[in-house]
């Protein structure tokens, strides 16, 4: 029942990145404090009728009518509202990912408190939306899988203006974005590099005082070959490393991780991506279904974040 | 002021908001002083002081252990006070503390909202003691300063400023309008639910039902008014206008009580035979808290009179069946010319208690009254003759009309006829009354108002309560009660013209008078002839005027199932009018679709060939093309490269407008970066549109 009531739900919003809410996408619904009101007018109109006071019907109608009026006014805030989301860039699992959401109001007046948040999340973020201007929210919701996936619903609120009425809306982004794995926290330091396969040239003797790359700092290696720029501009310790790229070529493979079950070692290859893209390596990747070659740049890591990504 | 809410303006917005809601409250509190005990006002004042400084200074709010121990001393104090918790005087102090406790625990929304509720209701208690044009003005000003702090606490983003909040508190309040005025006309008025508490009534200033000196000196100086008369047709002299009140003819030697009702009083409308031609009139009378029903002298029928029902003493008078606890309306006939028992043997019985004196008073006045009877002249005279010889002595023996007669001594009559000789309505129809009494002549006091003035805004007759009057009425064999009014003989101007003694004014008004005199008048007429509209069209709209209205909608005989149809009826056009609005407003009501669709027209009847929903940076691509094609009639470009430009320009702009956001993500959109839909409409009519082309232009032609 619950499943079909939800197929039905979302068939009635089918999902877009521009939405101008309309009279059948808002809902609205009295909010407690608007039962409470009711409840104030109906003491009210009894001590009006009680002690026949004419000037206590006034008042009693006078609240009543602007609670009405306060109801379309409600429903007018978001009513021809036009929302809209920014592709949104790709993001790490489990850590907070930017939506930007530009909200845009056609009217010549402003719409006030109108609060947005991730379906289901506590949290709001509450603005208002200048008078035939825009304005763009940033809401940030944390993904609990992997992969690509659909942006989460959205919803907007306002109880303005008198908070006796909720009036909402629940947005279906088309957008999808892309969820890296969450990187290892604590990652093990590189492997070491494997020997160039089909290495048909022999290796070059090392040229004393001649550096080809870097590599992570490791123990034993000596002050001098310490790169210390490198480490006054990011505070990384990294040493050169003569002659080693040719020979050695860094594989981060799926299967050598070093840990059990796939999302650990996905997980870990990640934190080993990013190691490598921050130093600046060439570094490949093999995944069961498919092998990145050695390579670096934005792209490159972009690359070995999607494979990971959907692997 | 200004400098208040600038101060106001400059504060953070938890603390500016806090001090505004504690001013509204003060406002709504402020009016309620004079109802209150003097602890209760000073109490909610300390708290509300409390507050607002704890707000400005940014501290803590109190512990609950406050809280609590001032509930318990306020409940303490109350029983104190009233002696009870229920009732109305009780419940109004103890709402009136408990919001000004609930602002110290303005933490949650719940809270929040709890003061908003409370702050409704403690304006509804206002009504009890006062429904007055300017209670009314104060509390729309309360209610609005409520809407705005309610609004102000729905805009959680950023600062804004109060006065958004007010703007739209004041569209709330203007949108209710209309459903507060059909509501009131039409919501059916039904009688109380349960009967009231016995305090519900006090308050409320009148006439009294007994007579001691110096009673009506302090209505004398009351000028509100107490009825309001409309004549239909010509008004009968001023002087003539006694509205009738109590008859008090019971006499203890210092107050003067009605006669309680004896089984062998014959019934008044036995008594009463009416000639000549009837005034008929329509009274709207203040609520009193006694049954008394004014009317001129003397009327036969019963008043007309929704929700009450209506009867003749004795005397005359005309009483409801309950104390009159709203203003009413009611029609009336009376007669001027009448006469009240003039069948001596139905009446013979009876007049003995109209003699009685109590012994030991005014021994003065009784040798008066000997002295008198021996009188050669008087000695068999009749009433008529004893009754002009009194007046006559009124008028020439010095007497003097005063409204500070000062304290008497028990013999009240004896100090008037020969000591102090001065004295007003009720010291002099009192001493008339005591020697006729003496002199063996049936006499009592009648109390009413006399007089009133007409208002020449709307044609009322205003009756004061400084008209209160005290008269007399005297037994005359074969012609009945009649009516004597000493008080004219004494001072002429007190009955008859407009010309009275002057209430000592206040500093305001001195200066009004010195500088026109007129003005005063003139103002105090338009306020009278507004407060007289304020009674008539609100607070006097009852089951009947309701009933009156359905009838003129043409129900023949409405009741309060009609008036619930019609009100259905009219929410069901409303809410079919507000669908309608909607409907219309998603039609058409974005100006920038509508926009759009212009220049979509404009371009697809230069024959361009435009998909159904294109976007305007694809419009303006097929634009920038054209320079490219050739026109096939002309064999010229429809529009130059510079041209096409503009017009691409333009279009993106457009789409700038909608789907761009502003250059900075919190900060508003700078112009320069961001048009206004103004602009480009604006720009709209001069922008190089390629002209309609020639295969549309012929269809046009042949059309």
């Amino acid at each position: 029942m619950r499943s079909r009531v939800q197929a039905w739900f979302a068939a009635r919003l089918p999902p877009t990145d521009t939405v101008t809410l309309t009279q059948g996408t808002v809902y609205i619904l009295p909010s407690r404090a608007g039962l409470m009101l009711v409840a104030t007018l109906a003491v009210l109109l009894v001590a009006s009728i009680n002690y026949q006071l004419n000037l206590g019907y006034l008042l009693t109608f006078l609240l009543a009518g602007s609670a009405v009026a306060g109801m379309y006014v409600g429903h007018g805030t978001l009513r021809g509202l036009t929302l809209h989301l920014a592709p949104p860039g790709d993001c790490f699992m489990a850590e907070n990912a930017p939506l930007e959401i530009v909200l845009s109001n056609a009217r010549s007046w402003p719409r006030h408190g109108i609060g947005l948040s991730v379906s289901g999340a506590p949290h709001w973020v509450w603005t208002d939306v200048p008078a035939q201007g825009s304005i763009s929210v940033r809401l940030a919701f944390s993904p609990r899988t992997r992969g690509r996936q659909r942006v989460p619903t959205l919803t907007a609120q306002t109880r303005y203006p008198m908070g006796t009425f909720r009036v909402w809306t629940v947005w279906r982004p088309a957008a999808t974005v892309l969820v890296y794995p969450a990187p290892e926290p604590l990652a093990p330091p590189l492997p070491p590099g494997e020997p160039r396969t089909g290495g048909t040239q022999p290796a070059p003797a090392r040229s004393g005082g001649e550096f080809d790359g870097v590599r992570a700092w490791r123990r034993g290696d000596p002050m001098k070959l310490v790169v210390w720029k490198k480490f006054a501009k990011t505070g990384e310790l990294v040493s050169r490393d003569g002659g080693q790229a040719q020979r050695h070529e860094l594989w981060l493979d799926f299967a050598r991780a070093g840990v059990t079950g796939t999302e650990a070692r996905l997980s870990r290859l990640c934190a080993w991506v990013l190691a490598a893209d921050r130093l600046g390596i060439e570094y490949g990747l093999r995944l069961p279904a498919m092998e990145i070659p050695p390579s670096s740049g934005p792209a490159h890591r972009r690359h070995c974040l999607e494979a990971l990504a959907l692997c | 002021m200004l400098n208040t809410l600038r101060t106001l303006q400059a504060m953070p917005r938890d603390s500016r908001d806090t001090l505004f809601l504690l001013g509204v409250i003060g406002w709504i509190l402020l009016p309620h002083v004079g109802n209150l005990p003097v602890w209760c006002s000073a109490l909610a004042a300390a708290m509300l002081a409390w507050r607002g400084w704890l707000a400005a200074t940014g501290r803590p709010l109190p512990g609950i252990a406050w809280r609590i121990g001032l509930l318990a001393l306020t409940l303490v104090a109350t029983l104190a006070t009233h002696r009870t918790l229920l009732g109305r005087d009780a419940g109004v102090t103890l709402i009136v503390v408990l919001l000004a406790l609930k602002t110290l625990e303005l933490r949650a929304r719940r809270d929040a909202f709890v003061v908003f509720f409370l702050g409704f209701f403690t304006m509804l208690t206002h009504f009890f003691f006062s429904q007055s044009l300017l209670t009314a003005a104060a509390m729309l000003i309360g209610l609005l300063g409520l809407l705005t702090a309610l609004v102000n606490a729905h805009m959680p983003a950023g600062r804004p400023s109060l006065g958004a909040a007010f703007r739209t508190a004041g569209t709330l309040a203007l949108f209710g309008t209309p459903v507060m005025v059909a509501l009131f006309m039409l919501f059916p008025r039904i009688g109380p639910l349960w009967g009231l508490p016995s305090d519900a009534m006090s308050g409320r200033s009148g006439l009294s039902a007994t007579m001691t000196v110096g009673h009506i000196a302090q209505l004398a100086l009351d000028e509100t008014v107490a009825l309001r008369v409309r004549f239909q047709g010509r008004p009968p002299p001023q002087s003539d206008l006694y509205f009738r009140g109590p008859v008090l003819a019971h006499f203890d030697g210092r107050t003067w009580q009605p006669q309680p009702l004896r089984h062998d009083s014959p019934p008044a409308a036995r008594l009463l035979s009416v000639s000549g031609a009837p005034v008929r009139y329509e009274v709207t009378m203040e609520p009193s808290k006694q049954p008394w029903l004014f009317l001129l002298e003397a009327a036969t029928d019963a008043p007309a009179l929704p929700g009450y029902g209506a009867r003749l003493t004795p005397d005359l008078q005309w009483l409801a069946n309950r104390p009159v606890t709203d203003l009413v309306r009611y029609q009336a006939t009376s007669y001027p010319s009448y006469r009240l028992g003039p069948s001596d043997a139905l009446a013979r019985t009876t007049l003995r208690q109209f003699v009685d004196l109590p012994p030991g008073f005014n021994p003065r006045t009784l040798q008066l009254a000997a002295d008198m009877r021996a009188d050669v002249r008087l000695a068999d005279a009749r009433t008529t003759a004893l009754v002009g010889a009194v007046l006559e002595r009124l008028r020439n023996g010095g007497y003097r009309y005063t409204l500070e007669p000062g304290v008497s001594g028990p013999h009240s009559a004896d100090e008037f006829w020969f000591d102090t000789r001065e004295g007003f309505c009720e010291h002099i129809a009192s001493a008339f009354v005591v020697l006729m009494r003496a002199l063996g002549v049936p006499a009592r006091v009648v109390t009413g108002y006399q007089g009133g003035t007409l208002n020449s805004l709307d044609g009322y007759w205003e009756v004061r309560q400084s008209d209160a009057h005290a008269w007399a009425e005297v037994w005359e064999a074969g012609r009945g009660w009649v009516r004597v009014d000493p008080t004219a003989a004494v001072a002429p101007g007190r009955t008859g013209t407009a010309q009275r003694l002057q209430v000592p004014r206040g500093v305001i008004a001195q200066a009004l008078v010195t500088l026109s005199p007129d003005l005063l008048a003139q103002l105090r007429q338009g306020w009278n002839a507004l407060n007289n509209r304020w009674n008539q069209w609100v607070l006097n709209y009852t089951q009947n005027r309701q009933m009156d209205l359905l009838r003129q909608l043409g129900f023949d005989t409405p009741d309060w199932q009609d008036l619930s149809l019609l009100l259905i009826a009219l929410a069901v056009a409303a809410s079919l009018a507000g669908a309608a609005w909607t409907l219309w407003e998603r039609r058409q009501h974005d100006p920038w679709l509508r926009l759009l669709a212009r220049a979509r027209r404009r371009l697809a009847a230069a024959g361009l060939p435009l998909p159904p929903n294109a976007s305007p940076r694809e419009m303006g691509q097929l634009v920038r093309a054209l320079p490219a094609t050739q026109d096939t009639g002309t064999r010229r470009p429809a529009l130059t490269p510079d041209q096409a430009q503009k017009l691409h320009a333009w279009l993106l702009r457009l789409e700038r407008w909608r789907y761009a956001p502003p250059p900075s993500p919190t900060g508003p959109a700078t112009p320069s970066h961001h048009d206004t839909l103004a602009a480009l409409r604006r720009e709209f009519r001069h922008l190089p549109w390629p002209p309609p082309c020639r295969n549309s232009s012929r269809l046009l032609f042949f059309q």
